[in-house]
């Protein structure tokens, strides 16, 4: 019995040491445009840490708002007081999970339907986005990009400024992820 | 035996649970302990880089052009004839820079006295909290004024018309709408009008402003400036010369690239040589002045 239990407790930790199911990076990129023709708004923040879980096909993202940089430090500045309020909301968020078939162990290319829950200035929406992934034994690489209302997450956007910009904001994210190590 | 192995199916069950556990953390909760917490600074403590007349402890970033414009309408107490002041102003212009995210520097001229003036500010500490924790903002400002106005006969060269500014702006942004900021000063000025005023004034500003709303603020400002001889100085012959406090009283307007602040104050001039060295009027018999600060910010990043 307790050989039993010591295989069992070895076997367990030979897997937990083989089995590679998830995949990090703590720098990926998201970058977003809301520019009219009026104003070129354009950030980017390589701040981004994700994780994904190949066995339940599952995506979480995390990113501070702070942490997005601007060409201009005044619209920096009311990016984070004015509209996201990121003292009181300092992370945008989103879980989701692949919804389309994905064979992990194919190095191709694959374009999936990810669906999920999109959570920032503390409003939270379902959202399904495009995704491409490049699948590999010690890198997963994917790619996407969406559009957001800002009205949609309770961001109101006074009407001086309406015009400057855009009603739907492109967000796009690039991540290289490398096996988890806890 | 029996006890054994039920020992056994108990300390296995146990094993199974934990490690069920380890595995079923859920995604969102494994990225919450990647994040490690992030230094993160006050930014905005106030929205201009003056609170009203002087200096808060904000600045331009680098490469970001501050292009401010100032007007000082005339005396409210003089009277309809004037329009209430409206009939004549000062203004004052100036170009601010960031040569980096700690320096900034500024050259201005002004209708008061005909006055260049020109100033670096050095960010020294910058309120965080998070991984690192600071309490205050605290700024040295370093200002030079030079009166170009010809007809003061005893300006009689280029040192004498020279005067120079020394503050320290301690500031503390105690919430989203409160931010409070105390200012010692050091005015040192190579010729003063008697020989009863000092060469150095010493002077202590308070300032703070309050958010009415995300793009509205209500802003005061006071100066107490501590002068030994100000009795002897007011009834000096043959100019007696009475100098009070400047308060102002401001509300900041921002609209995307313009911060609009309007205020009412009993100081006409814009510099602090001006304001904290030469009020001659007071709230109390009216002789305050309404005006206005603009300033355009110009970013030369790429």
């Amino acid at each position: 019995m307790n050989k039993l239990i010591l295989y069992f407790v070895f076997s367990l930790i030979v897997f937990n040491v083989q089995a590679q199911n998830r995949f990090f990076t703590k720098d990926a990129k998201i970058n977003f445009n809301s520019s009219t023709s009026v104003e070129d708004i354009v950030a980017e923040s390589n701040q981004a840490t994700t994780l994904i879980d190949i066995d339940k096909n599952e995506i979480a993202f995390s990113v501070l708002t702070t942490s997005f940089k601007f060409r201009r430090a005044l619209m920096e500045e009311h990016f984070n007081e004015n509209y996201m309020e990121s003292v009181k909301f300092p992370k945008a968020k989103f879980n989701g999970k692949i919804i389309s078939p994905i064979e992990w162990k194919s190095e191709k290319v694959v374009l999936v339907d990810v669906k999920g829950v999109l959570t920032m200035h503390g409003v939270s929406n379902e959202i399904i986005l495009k995704a491409q992934i490049i699948p590999g034994k010690n890198k997963i690489l994917a790619i996407t990009e969406f559009k957001v209302i800002p009205e949609a997450f309770g961001i109101s956007i006074p009407s001086a400024v309406r015009d400057k910009i855009a009603k739907e904001v492109t967000i796009k994210i690039d991540a290289a992820y490398t096996p988890y190590q806890p | 035996m029996k006890i054994n192995s039920l020992k056994s199916v108990i300390i296995l069950g146990l094993i199974v649970l934990f490690s069920n556990q380890v595995w079923s953390q859920d995604l969102d909760s494994l990225l919450d302990k990647e994040i490690k917490p992030q230094t993160i600074y006050a930014a905005a403590t106030f929205k201009a880089t003056r609170i009203v007349n002087g200096h808060s402890v904000e600045q331009m970033k680098k490469k970001q052009l501050d292009f401010r414009i100032s007007h000082r309408f005339g005396d409210i107490n003089s009277g309809s004839y004037n329009l209430y002041g409206l009939d004549n102003g000062l203004i004052h212009f100036s170009l601010e820079y960031g040569l980096t995210d700690w320096l900034e520097v500024g050259i201005g001229r002004s209708t008061y006295q005909k006055t260049f003036d020109g100033f670096a500010k050095v960010s020294i500490l910058r309120q965080t909290s998070g991984a690192k924790n600071m309490p205050i903002h605290l700024t040295y400002l370093f200002s030079t004024e030079y009166i170009s106005l010809n007809t003061d006969t005893l300006m009689k060269n280029a040192y004498s018309r020279m005067s120079y500014i020394h503050q320290i702006l301690i500031a503390r942004k105690f919430n989203e709408s409160l931010s409070l900021q105390l200012t010692p000063t050091v005015i040192h000025r190579n010729l003063v009008p008697t020989e009863l005023d000092k060469n150095d004034l010493l002077a202590i500003g308070l300032g703070g402003r309050y958010k009415l709303s995300k793009r509205i603020a209500l802003n005061v400002e006071y100066y107490y400036v501590y002068r030994p001889n100000e009795k002897a100085i007011s009834q000096s012959i043959p100019t007696p010369v009475k100098y009070y406090n400047p308060l102002s009283i401001g509300i900041d307007i921002e609209t995307g690239g313009h911060v609009f602040q309007i205020m009412l104050t009993n100081s006409q001039a814009m510099r602090e040589g001006g304001f904290i060295g030469k009020t001659t009027e007071t709230w109390s018999n009216m002789g305050i002045h309404l005006g206005f600060n603009i300033s355009r910010v110009f970013s030369f990043t790429k």
